[in-house]
């Protein structure tokens, strides 16, 4: 294929039409939606997030790319994402929403080796999953993390107008809002290499709630 | 990339409006089927699992070839544009339990929600008797093109005033010849000929000769317009 510039791509991968079951999901918010939490806190739940469960997934990817392009196996990355996210419930929808994504980049990317490593991961989570991606899309590693900063807060955000409906304008407002955290966050974490250093900043509150989440019988969101 | 394999089973998509009665067909196709070949049920629904816990309260299937889908509110949107959840939990399934038929609920939506031939092979499109005799007048894509109409709970016609065997003519007339079945459980002939059409469903994919086609959006191809497509027209 001919060369494709990288932005091009980031926006392809950043796209909610992307078909990987992304009205799926939540970030959490319906759980949290569950256990009393309202509109007016969503802005303080996007930052909550943006400093403990992104920064475990974003560091989580950057760390991938590292081990995907630098023949350095996948396990232990996998190893220590799973040691920091202590939900089963959540470890759960991420090796789903893995799956989902690892299904479309071997349509998109059939013969790029790091593609072809990650599908063969068995319950590979997603921010694994799109290291792939980004190593396929040639992506660097602050660009994979500010991808998954982003796609965190969209998800809250778009799943706040079907649980606690109001302008779309102002749910893009907060998205906007919250862009300096997501590219703070991205630049402290795009320089790690060792899975060890990933940040073991899980939200303690946000696993609790997605336990339960997951037992509740009356739920529109996977997680 | 759909999975073309002749190996796996059957998919059968079940849509149609709220409260049609598309679980209870379900069940009851497990009731008449599971003696005769192994099955798996997907479910969507708007509030989750509620159709996958009806589904195994009624004991017609074990409960792990039951499983359900999240929608996010969108139950179009999962049978529809993104797929992804759906497909994976049906492929999960197949690994699992290569079932010879795979049976996918729809969240009860509305008129015009129908599923994508790239997760089904074939769909029914279940209508409630109850509903108003002139619902299968109105058409839409699922009415008009599904592969089965399914005009469900007959037992009711004579106490909300419905003039079956007219609902039924009026289907059969919207539909252009597409098999129509009025249905209802208390009526084992109807029973027999829903399994009898699923049963020749499931035989016509094996031999490989059941085509998925797409009951939607757009109206029903007609000619006189300009071709941007190949086809064998006979020659005037
Ligand atoms: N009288 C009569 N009632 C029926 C028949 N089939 C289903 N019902 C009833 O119709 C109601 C709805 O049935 P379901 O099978 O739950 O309908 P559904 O389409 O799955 O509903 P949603 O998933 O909520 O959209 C239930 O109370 C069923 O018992 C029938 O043949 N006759
Ligand atoms: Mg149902």
């Amino acid at each position: 294929m001919d060369h494709v510039p990288s932005d091009l791509l980031l926006m392809l991968l950043a796209d909610a039409r992307l078909p990987v079951a992304g009205h799926t999901q939540s970030a959490g918010l319906e759980g949290a939606v569950q256990h009393g939490l309202t509109g007016a806190d969503v802005p303080l739940y996007i930052s909550a997030r943006l400093a403990t469960t992104v920064r475990v997934e974003a560091g989580t990817a950057v760390v991938a790319l590292h081990h995907l392009t630098h023949a350095l196996p996948l396990e232990p990355v996998v190893a220590a994402w799973a040691a920091r996210t202590p939900s089963h419930a959540l470890r759960r929808a991420s090796r789903m929403q893995g799956r989902a994504l690892s299904r479309l980049t071997t349509r998109l990317w059939p013969d790029e080796e790091p593609v072809r490593r990650v599908s063969g991961l068995d319950g590979c989570p997603r921010a694994v999953a799109l290291a792939g991606a980004a190593a396929a899309a040639g992506l660097e590693a602050v660009a994979l993390a500010r991808l998954v900063g982003y796609d965190d807060v969209q998800t809250v955000a778009s799943a706040s107008l079907k649980l606690l409906p109001l302008d779309p304008a102002e749910t893009t407002a907060w998205v906007h809002g919250a862009l300096p955290a997501v590219a703070g966050a991205a630049a402290a974490l795009a320089g790690l290499t060792d899975p060890r250093d990933i940040p073991a900043t899980a939200a303690p509150q946000t696993e609790v709630w997605a336990q339960a989440h997951a037992h509740s019988t009356r739920r529109l969101f996977s997680a | 990339m759909p999975d073309l394999s002749p190996t796996r089973g059957l998919r059968l998509g079940v849509c149609g409006p709220v409260g049609t009665g598309k679980s209870s067909l379900i069940a009851l196709l497990c009731r008449e089927l599971a003696g005769r070949m192994s099955l798996a049920v997907v479910t969507n629904d708007i509030y989750t699992d509620e159709d996958a816990r009806f589904l195994r309260a009624s004991g017609v299937l074990a409960p792990e070839r039951i499983r359900a889908v999240e929608t996010g509110a969108c139950p179009h949107t999962a049978i529809r544009d993104d797929i992804t959840a759906n497909l994976l939990t049906v492929e999960e399934l197949e690994e699992e339990f290569a079932p010879d038929l795979v049976l996918i609920e729809s969240g009860g939506d509305n008129l015009t929600a129908t599923f994508s031939p790239a997760l089904v092979d074939t769909q029914v499109f279940v209508l409630d008797i109850a509903g108003g005799g002139d619902v299968a007048r109105k058409g839409g894509p699922g009415i008009e093109r599904a592969d089965l109409l399914v005009i469900n709970k007959t037992d009711l016609a004579p106490h909300v005033g419905v003039d079956r065997d007219r609902m039924v003519a009026d289907a059969e007339a919207a539909r252009d010849g597409r098999t129509v079945i009025p249905l209802s459980r208390t009526d084992l002939d109807s029973v027999a000929a829903l399994t009898a059409w699923v049963t020749a469903e499931v035989v016509r994919h094996r031999a490989g000769d059941l085509v998925p086609t797409d009951p939607g959006p757009m109206a029903a191809h007609t000619h006189g317009h300009t071709h941007d497509h190949d086809h064998d027209h006979p020659a005037a």
